[in-house]
């Protein structure tokens, strides 16, 4: 028994790191553009499928491969933001994501009937060599790719949180976030701002992806599936905070493993129904300040 | 005026008619089925129209609603209730669990995008719940399926169409309707002119998800079989926002002219191109998001004052739909134009 | 270098300025005094590109600003300290410092101007690790003039820099404003204070329901009857 909650703490572990770095992408684009892009599983979808293909068809390494899948994501991103999130940019902050949350929906659902035709429902995993490797430590089973996973989602954030803190341009981003109007009077260009940020997300989510499904698998339909997580992760951490973000998708990983012991079929089920509790009690976050 | 104002009246009832005549003309059951889909689909884009179109609460997860509806009234039905209270019960149920997210969100005040993304959250709990504790086909009563009868249900869908459509009507046309509007164009000055925000969101959240429950109690009624959870599946979420926003979001035809045209072109884009028919659904939804934000209904006017050469009346369905300054968000939202009351 | 020719704007169907036109000469420092509503940070957010003018014209060395976004504007020599500050609250000291400087000319000569600044308020170089959110109002306004400065402005636009001070730090404020005109930066002055304003200023405007009513010498203007009684009681 011991082991068994050991096991399942360890796994909701691995998988909470997804969590945090699928939702840190929602995150840094909604706290920046105030826009709300419920494609963004779509987005972690196609990431997984990039990498799927480039192994099946090309042999590339799916971790070798992760920027590659991201820089497909940076294209797909622009190509969604100046056709479409673009256009939302200068409305009014509700309106502009009430849109963004419709604008994301119609994506959502174009991207996954996309992919539902050219790749079949089918479900996919990416078989590598050392796929089914694993290692034990005090009677727990670490398979590598997924501890891989973690290692990289770690990076991936606190790359991130470097970014944002040290450099020009992640200090520009910062102060857009807070004060768009202010920013442009410090001769920041917000759009060029707004338009980094969105594809900066967009490529999280393709490392995202490609870590997904690498560890566990892609299908078409997963988009909404990752959405939820995000918005999960995000309510639970708060908005613009990297190391809540990450804090959050631990937490959701391991309460949703801690609960498929006893009741596996509702794992998914738990992490909403936290959701909704935190929507309503703390809609500011767990962990985040108020916004402004 | 009054006499065009009798016109309308008079084509209304006699389509009304034509409608309800149309299983005695001896037509084709495709037909029924065809025009039995639109009722349908009519009551749900209507029923989240209500929500979603007059108080600007954007609701992602009507299918909720309709999965209860369909749930509550098959279940009863099965059991050999009459029809008659199982569809009041496909109602009912609904308004009490759509209570369980409106008073919370509402009252605490929560940002709109809180509310949706809630609505998403819940209605995948149910469709996840429904799937693991009920994961299997439901069918009607034996005795109704040997002896299934399209013109019965054709005639209490149709009914329930009209129902929904009249309480959406007189609900939009009454002093809390132009409360609900006003709440959606600015909550502030509304609730300053003494209008009671809470209440008007929650009343209409409430005959959304009555309305939206009364669609799964015909739906129920109508199909044979069907996975209990299938129809809290996410497609029933998306569709009605997708046909209200075509037809015209925030009118009372627009919905109407919305499922009218959703359930031809699925028909026939089904025939041309096969699965085809949701993405282009779906750029068709994005097109009209960003480019004509009143949908089909904005576009008929449109068309219309240049055949009329009417001076033209702007319908503006969010300010947003104004240009602000230069750079940026926030000018316009401080000065929205609120309904004299 | 900064012409206004009969500028007309507004926000959405209020419109807000008239026809202004004003002037500001190289190193001149010149006040826009008012009543509250009269369109004095409209006007500034004309000039400063945050809104376009619907009518007239806006130059700045002879070169139209119409179509220029507001980014570039800075990167063009005019800095605007917008009405209560808006610093970046969520940031440190020296890192608001740092944005100011954000356009590249600016960016290179960064590290002489920070001095500069700290030299203008030691109070902000005491406290430049601190986050911005913790400072005072009086340690608010220093730093979004000094976070302004950074840019290496040919024009400084000041919207209201004493507002919500103590009357003794009015004083160094205005000292302050003051000296920064002295180091070659043109400033225009929007004040609530239009006493010390016209004391201060070179030239004066005064606007009143989106028009220029009023223009002089600060001590013209100081003497002159209606002004005396609408401001200075
Ligand atoms: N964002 C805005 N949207 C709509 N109207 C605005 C906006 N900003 C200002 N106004 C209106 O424009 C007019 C002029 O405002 P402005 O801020 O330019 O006045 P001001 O002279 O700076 O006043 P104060 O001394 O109070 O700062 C006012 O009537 C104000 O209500
Ligand atoms: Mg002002």
């Amino acid at each position: 028994m011991p082991t068994t909650v050991a096991q399942s703490l360890v796994s909701g572990i691995l998988v909470g790191a997804l969590y945090g770095l699928a939702a840190v992408g929602l995150s840094l684009v909604f706290g920046v553009t105030k826009i709300l892009n419920v494609a963004h599983g779509e987005l972690l979808m196609l990431g997984g499928y990039a990498s799927f293909w480039l192994f099946t068809l090309l042999g590339v390494d799916p971790f070798g491969g992760i920027p590659l899948s991201m820089f497909a994501l940076v294209l797909i991103g622009l190509i969604m933001y100046q056709l479409f999130f673009s256009r939302l940019i200068k409305l009014p902050t509700e309106d502009k994501i009430r849109n963004s949350l419709l604008i994301g929906f119609g994506l959502g659902l174009i991207l996954q009937n996309i992919a539902l035709r050219l790749w079949t429902a089918d479900n996919r995993g990416i078989t590598t060599a050392y796929a089914g490797a694993t290692f034990t430590v005090l009677g727990v089973r670490l398979p590598y790719v997924r501890v891989a996973s973690l290692v990289i989602a770690f990076v991936f954030l606190l790359a991130l949180q470097l970014f944002l803190r040290r450099t020009y341009i992640g200090k520009a981003i910062r102060a857009t976030a807070q004060d768009w109007e202010a920013a442009t009077l410090m001769g920041i260009n917000v759009h060029g701002i707004y338009r980094l940020s969105f594809v900066l997300g967009a490529a999280l989510a393709g490392a995202a992806g490609t870590l997904v499904a690498v560890g566990y698998s892609v299908e078409p339909v997963m988009g909404m599936h990752w959405t939820l997580k995000s918005l999960i992760v995000l309510v639970m951490g708060g908005i613009g905070s990297i190391a809540g973000t990450l804090v959050g998708g631990l937490i959701l990983g391991v309460t949703e493993s801690a609960a498929a012991i006893w009741i596996s079929n509702y794992r998914h089920v738990i992490g909403l129904a936290i959701f909704i509790l935190v929507l309503l009690i703390r809609p500011q976050g767990l962990f985040g300040a108020k916004e402004g | 005026m009054t006499a065009k104002k009798g016109i309308s009246l008079a084509l209304l009832v006699a389509g009304v008619a034509a409608l309800w005549l149309v299983p005695s003309m001896g037509v084709s059951d495709s037909l029924l089925n065809l025009l039995i889909l639109m009722f349908i689909y009519t009551m749900l884009a209507s029923s989240w129209n209500i929500l979603g179109g007059y108080t600007g609460q954007v609701n992602l997860g009507h299918a909720a609603f309709f999965g209860l509806g369909t749930l509550v009234a098959r279940i009863l039905y099965t059991g050999g209730r009459p029809l008659f209270l199982a569809l009041l019960a496909a109602c009912v149920v609904p308004v009490a669990f759509s209570m369980l997210i409106g008073i919370p969100a509402f009252r605490l005040r929560l940002r709109g995008d809180y509310f949706t993304i809630g609505t998403l959250a819940l209605s995948q709990i149910l469709y996840i719940t429904i799937g693991n504790v009920l994961p299997k086909i439901t069918y009607l009563p034996i005795a109704d399926i040997q002896n299934y009868q399209l013109g019965p249900r054709y005639h209490i869908i149709l009914a329930s169409a009209l129902f929904t459509i009249g309480v959406a009507y007189a609900l939009v046309k009454s002093r809390l309707g132009l409360g609900m509007v006003a709440v959606r164009e600015n909550e502030d000055a509304a609730e300053s002119l003494g209008i009671n925000a809470f209440a008007h969101k929650l009343l209409a959240l409430a005959v959304s998800a009555f309305l939206g429950g009364l669609t799964g109690g015909a739906y129920a009624y109508y199909q044979t079989s069907y996975y209990f959870n299938y129809t809290f599946s996410p497609p029933w979420s998306l569709e009605p926002v997708t046909m209200t926003f075509i037809g015209g979001v925030g009118t009372i035809h627009g919905p109407v002219i919305g499922a009218v045209f959703f359930v031809l072109l699925k028909e026939w884009l089904v025939m041309k191109v096969g699965e085809y028919h949701l993405i282009i659904f779906g750029v068709l939804f994005l097109l009209v998001v960003l480019f004509l934000p009143g949908g089909l209904v904005e576009a008929w006017e449109r068309i219309r004052r240049v055949f009329t050469h009417r001076p033209a009346g702007k319908i503006v369905l969010s300010p947003s739909a104004e240009g602000s300054d230069l750079s940026g968000n926030s000018l316009a939202s401080e000065r929205k134009e609120v309904p004299m009351i | 270098m900064l012409e206004l020719e009969g500028v007309y704007a507004g926000y959405k169907d209020l419109r807000v300025l008239w026809g202004i036109s004003l002037r500001v000469g190289e190193g001149e420092l010149v006040a826009l005094v008012g009543p509250n509503g009269a369109g004095k940070t409209t006007t500034l957010r004309i000039i400063s590109g945050l809104l376009k003018p619907t009518a007239g014209s806006v130059r700045f060395y002879g070169c139209s600003l119409d179509r220029e976004p507001p980014h570039r504007i800075v990167e063009m020599g005019i800095s605007q300290v917008p009405e209560g500050g808006r610093i970046f609250t969520g940031m440190s000291v020296e890192e608001n410092l740092e944005l100011g400087a954000f356009t590249a000319r600016a960016r290179r000569e960064k590290e002489q101007r920070m001095k500069w600044v700290y030299q203008l308020f030691p109070r902000l170089e005491e406290r430049k690790n601190q986050r911005a959110g913790t400072l005072s109002g009086g340690e608010r306004q220093m730093l979004a003039i000094g976070r302004a400065l950074m840019a290496q402005p040919r024009l400084l636009l000041l919207d209201e820099p004493s507002f919500g001070l103590a009357p003794i730090l009015v004083e160094q404020m205005f000292e302050m404003i003051q000296e920064i005109n002295q180091q070659d930066v043109a400033v225009l002055l929007v004040e609530q204070n239009v006493r010390a304003a016209l004391e201060l200023a070179q030239r004066a405007y005064v606007i009143e329901n989106g028009r220029i009513v009023g223009e002089g010498s600060g001590d013209a203007l100081l003497s002159f009857e209606s002004v005396r009684s609408a401001y200075l009681g």
